[in-house]
């Protein structure tokens, strides 16, 4: 059983569409720059990756996520050729933080904000009359894995299409407390690197159409969709986990790591991510295995739209056979060696199938596997 | 409106919630609802994981589940779940600066914890859920435990609905709706597994889970779910929300019940208190309803059945 991805859209700090935003990457443009909503006398960071709607400096509004997640769905139905009417359709929205920064400002402003949108299906109801909606809050891995849950949702014949989104926008209360646990702010979000010094937070939102039986275009296929979860810590990923994720993904694809041309990696420039990745993307392919590059460096962590992210870049890849680099990796960390990282400038490559990465606070993860259709 | 076939039954009930009402059976209320639990289990871990850890201790218990492992699922509804550190951890930022935060509080700001939670203490690494899906969530998520089986992506879900009663979430609903009930200060977990799960561990199961429906109707919700069952009991929306009758089924109003607002945890405690009732012995389904029909975004409905019988 395959899922069909016939519609995308996507919003982040470095474009407003996934060609957008491919093309931004390929350049090695970055979304970085100093977060416009927030007291910064309160905070030591002063980086972030942001999308720059808001209506003054310093002018923070509620419903900043409600209003992107609405923007992408409108923008993966017009291009899978549906229309803005969704009713019964299921739509899974993996997010970490929901609407919670509206809560902070309405709990700190005393701005308006209702209880019914603090999850996305009141806003999605109103816009497109859906019924079936969900919103998964599943930390950083939650919108691949929401993925799996949609695809399992065709695989067992409860829906014939389904849309599956991520979004997130930044909460104080996550930039303080990264703030408080980082020995020195980080000034760049260095995926694999040596002296890479932690995460920097992005905003963003995504959303894809899949279909069972689709009629028309069709950017790729969804082959295969593992989740599980470490068990182990709260904050801490499990290496043991993240490869039994990854294998599982290759099972389901009906493939094996020697298949695999591309990986998009979560790659958070985290000392911790970084290092049970690059370790587990060692046992699982060795030396000289697929290309694999790390998006976050550009767009920063787009938390609950980050595995949607990475997949949609996957499929613009494959597409256009360039993979776009990691801008900021200086000295690849000794883990990493013999991974095939893309540095510095886009790479080609005859790209059928990739691998996407998506893990998140609680010992999430989620590995997708996704074909190129063929020609 | 599912074409799966691996089933799920309810095999294990367990709660905690805090207070005095006249619920019984299940749903009863305690003075101290983390009676029993031990301390290192509790430490640095907030209000709603708390109170999940502790429902869930129970329903595992009443499952004879000593070891979760790796084909049991986690699946959590709450919506004021990690509101607390939010709103703490802004009020803090604001008077002392980030460098006024506990670094521990950091997984507490995503909404995930506790899903986290209950899968490090009680070892469960298949999938993991969290739904905050408003007034529905409840049903929601019992939903999704079966749906999490019958993909084959475990064997066993641990289903866990929780809110917390505590000064952060009181001071929102004071804002959001000050007519309305204070907020439940409890969870409720069950175990659903295949039938098949069960039998390997000797346990009876207590009711199995059927058809559910999520819709911008009640009426149409309960037709879909309900047409041509026989209803005993019919556990109705939150405020006692009314949109028609159910024929013949004795009406329970768990919120009111209660004396709270049930928000993401009411659809599991109706679930908890309908295996209740079945296990008392019917021949007649269960009725669970959430969302209000005209003031939510979707209602929801779920059947619970007896075992042996036609789901």
């Amino acid at each position: 059983m395959t899922a069909a991805i016939t519609g995308v859209g996507a919003l982040s700090s470095v474009g407003g569409s996934s060609a957008e935003i491919f093309a931004a990457l390929c350049a090695g443009k970055s979304g970085i720059g100093e977060p416009k909503g927030f007291d910064l006398t309160r905070y030591r960071t002063r980086h972030a990756f942001e999308i720059d709607d808001r209506p003054a400096p310093g002018v923070d509004v509620p419903l900043r996520a409600t209003r992107w997640l609405e923007r992408v769905v409108v923008d993966a139905l017009a291009d899978a050729g549906l229309p803005e009417r969704l009713d019964d359709v299921p739509v899974l929205i993996g997010t970490t933080l929901r609407e919670i920064r509206s809560v902070e400002l309405m709990w700190r402003d005393k701005a308006e904000f209702a209880l019914a949108d603090l999850h996305f299906g009141t806003a999605l109801r109103k816009r497109f009359g859906a019924t079936r909606t969900y919103t998964v809050a599943n930390a950083c891995s939650a919108s691949l894995y929401a993925l799996g849950l949609g695809v399992d949702l065709l695989a067992t014949g409860t829906a014939d299409t389904v849309v599956v989104a991520g979004v997130d926008t930044i909460s104080e209360s996550t930039y303080g407390l990264l703030d408080r646990c980082y020995p020195v702010a980080p000034r760049r979000l260095q995926p694999f690197d040596r002296a890479r010094a932690g995460m920097l937070q992005g905003e963003g939102a995504a959303a894809v159409v899949l279909s069972r039986e689709p009629v028309g275009r069709v950017h790729a296929t969804v082959t295969g969709v593992a989740v599980n979860c470490d068990a182990y810590h709260p904050s801490a990923p499990h290496a043991a986990s993240i490869a039994a994720a990854v294998r599982e993904a290759h099972c389901r694809a009906g493939t094996v790591a020697e298949d695999i041309d591309l990986v998009l990696l979560h790659g958070t420039g985290t000392e911790l991510n970084d290092e049970a990745e690059a370790l587990v993307m060692r046992e699982v392919f060795g030396s000289g295995g697929p290309l694999m590059t790390a998006m976050k460096c550009m767009t920063g962590h787009t938390a609950g739209a980050s595995g949607l992210h990475s997949l949609l870049v996957a499929v613009e890849s494959m597409r256009a056979g360039v993979v776009p680099p990691i801008t900021t990796l200086d000295d690849p960390m000794p883990e990493a060696a013999g991974l095939r990282l893309v540095r510095d400038t886009a790479a080609p490559g005859s790209l059928r199938r990739a691998q996407v990465d998506s893990f998140g606070f609680g010992g999430l993860n989620a590995v997708a596997v996704i074909e190129r259709p063929r020609e | 409106m599912n074409t799966v076939d691996r089933l799920a039954v309810v095999t294990g009930v367990g709660a905690a919630i805090a207070g005095e009402s006249p619920a019984s059976g299940p749903l009863r209320t305690m003075a101290d609802p983390l009676d029993g639990m031990s301390r290192r289990v509790l430490r640095h871990k907030d209000r709603a994981t708390r109170l999940a850890l502790a429902s869930a201790q129970r329903a595992l218990s009443a499952a004879q589940l000593t070891d979760a492992g790796a084909r049991t699922g986690v699946v959590v509804s709450t919506n004021f779940g990690n509101l607390d550190t939010v709103c703490d951890t802004v009020d803090t930022i604001a008077e002392q600066t980030y460098l006024g935060t506990s670094p521990m509080l950091l997984p507490s700001t995503a909404s995930n914890v506790v899903a986290s939670w209950l899968a490090i203490t009680y070892g469960a690494r298949a999938v993991n859920l969290t739904l905050c899906n408003g007034s529905t969530s409840g049903l929601d998520a019992v939903h999704w435990g079966r749906m999490v089986i019958a993909a084959g992506r475990a064997d066993r879900a641990l289903v866990v609905g929780v809110e917390p009663g505590n000064q952060v979430v009181d001071g929102l609903l004071d804002r959001w709706q000050p007519a309305g009930r204070r907020s439940l200060d409890g969870a409720v977990a069950l175990v659903l597994e295949t039938p098949e799960s069960a039998a390997e561990r000797g346990v009876r199961p207590i009711a199995q889970v059927g058809a559910y429906a999520r819709t911008g109707a009640h009426a149409d919700a309960v037709f879909a779910v309900a047409m041509n069952r026989r209803i005993g009991l019919w556990c109705v929306p939150e405020d006692g929300a009314n949109d028609g009758e159910v024929p013949g089924a004795q009406r329970y109003d768990v919120a009111g019940t209660l004396d709270a607002t049930c928000s993401g945890a009411l659809g599991v405690l109706q679930c908890a208190a309908g295996a209740g009732w079945l296990a008392d012995g019917s021949d007649d389904a269960v009725l669970a309803t959430a969302g209000r029909g005209g003031v939510d975004d979707a209602t929801a409905a779920l059947l619970l059945t007896p075992i042996g019988g036609a789901a």
